[in-house]
């Protein structure tokens, strides 16, 4: 498998995703909680009500993914250095302990719990990306090669 | 200056037109072509020209096209950066870590301030994360929309002017600043701006020092 271009070496690469994460969570937050605001606010005070959720909750939104995006790179940085090798166990392992030390507030019970899902939900998106890889692929032919002429006897 | 984490600073010797003329076939060497066709063993020349001639002169390196750095005019920045999304990625994340830290040392304190003295240790260490947790998002949350309004900013700036300096700078967090403070009147509007315009102008000294 060739080295993945468009992503930087490893212990940088985690201030990469915390950005990346944050810049999605909070333009994405900015959508759902503007579009929310905006429905659940009285008439006349729509555009008042989608800016002030917009203030209020995005910035959260943002946090909270940059957050998960980032400790999931710290992890996915420590496993690629503790096994040596690039595969999609990686994602899983990583997303178990982020799973895991996000919730780890919550008490054992949830901790475990919370692991486990993230670990599922990251090996689907592996999955789910690899299916996807297989599909695009264009099925590799084996050159023709024009037959050799026949060595003339004597 | 070079190190793991701000890359290294480009000074390359070696140009371009230096490396394409050591490096594999060199069509100044084949003075005639009669020379190739008439000449006594034909398989002589097979080895010139073999998919692998002139290995012995090095390798030529693929120039991948995403491995190429951002090409606005006085774009280096103290990481090498693709494009406008690499500014903006590693900008925001590493405001955002840096607010996080500050606010969760300030929650810390203050957490450690307000301990109630004769309490189990797990509640004294619960009113401890509950502070560090309180600070810190509020403060990192809101350094990384101002640092995402920023760079989203600086860039565009970036590609109207087509180049990058100090003046880009000042003036988009001038705006990002007065953008952030936007719905507050506009004292705060213009405290705020004029606070962001001098962080930025500040954050371009800081890069000149350290580059």
């Amino acid at each position: 498998m060739s080295a993945d271009h468009t992503r930087d070496p490893c212990p940088i690469v985690i201030l990469n995703d915390f950005g990346g994460a944050f810049a999605m969570g909070a333009i994405g937050g900015c959508v759902w909680h503007g579009i929310k605001g905006f429905r659940n606010s009285p008439y006349g005070e729509r555009g008042y009500g989608a800016l002030s959720a917009i203030k209020q909750r995005a910035p959260r939104v943002g946090g909270n993914l940059g957050v998960w995006g980032g400790l999931f790179s710290i992890f996915d940085c420590s496993v690629k250095a503790i096994r040596k090798r690039e595969d999609a166990w990686n994602a899983v392992i990583a997303g178990f302990f982020t799973g895991g030390a996000l919730a780890i507030r919550g008490g054992w019970k949830h901790t475990r719990n919370s692991a486990i899902t993230c670990a599922c939900l990251l090996g689907v998106f592996e999955g789910v990306g690899m299916m996807m890889q297989r599909l695009q692929a264009q099925p590799t032919m084996a050159p023709v090669y024009p037959e050799e002429p026949q060595a003339l006897a004597a | 200056m070079s190190s793991w984490l701000f890359g290294k600073n480009s000074s390359d010797s070696t140009s371009d037109s230096n490396i394409k003329q050591t490096l594999g076939f060199d069509p100044n060497e084949i003075s005639d072509v009669n020379k190739i066709i008439s000449s006594p063993s034909p398989s002589s020349h097979a080895s010139l020209l073999h998919p692998l001639a002139g290995l012995d002169k090095g390798v030529e390196y693929l120039d991948l096209e995403e491995e190429k750095l951002n090409t606005v005019e006085g774009s280096k920045g103290l990481i090498p950066s693709r494009s406008w999304s690499d500014d903006l990625c590693y900008g925001t994340g590493a405001v955002y870590l840096i607010g996080l830290g500050i606010g969760g040392l300030f929650g810390l304190q203050e957490g450690i301030n307000t301990l109630q003295p004769n309490q189990p240790g797990k509640v004294k260490l619960n009113h401890i994360l509950n502070s560090i947790t309180k600070r810190g998002p509020f403060l990192g949350n809101n350094a990384g929309v101002l640092a995402l309004t920023y760079n989203i900013i600086d860039s565009s700036i970036d590609a109207l002017r087509e180049k990058h300096d100090d003046l880009n700078s000042i003036v988009s967090g001038a705006l990002s600043g007065a953008l952030f403070k936007s719905s507050a009147g506009l004292k705060p509007m213009a405290i705020s701006s004029i606070v962001m315009a001098t962080a930025a102008g500040s954050w371009c000294g800081i890069k000149r020092l350290l580059q």
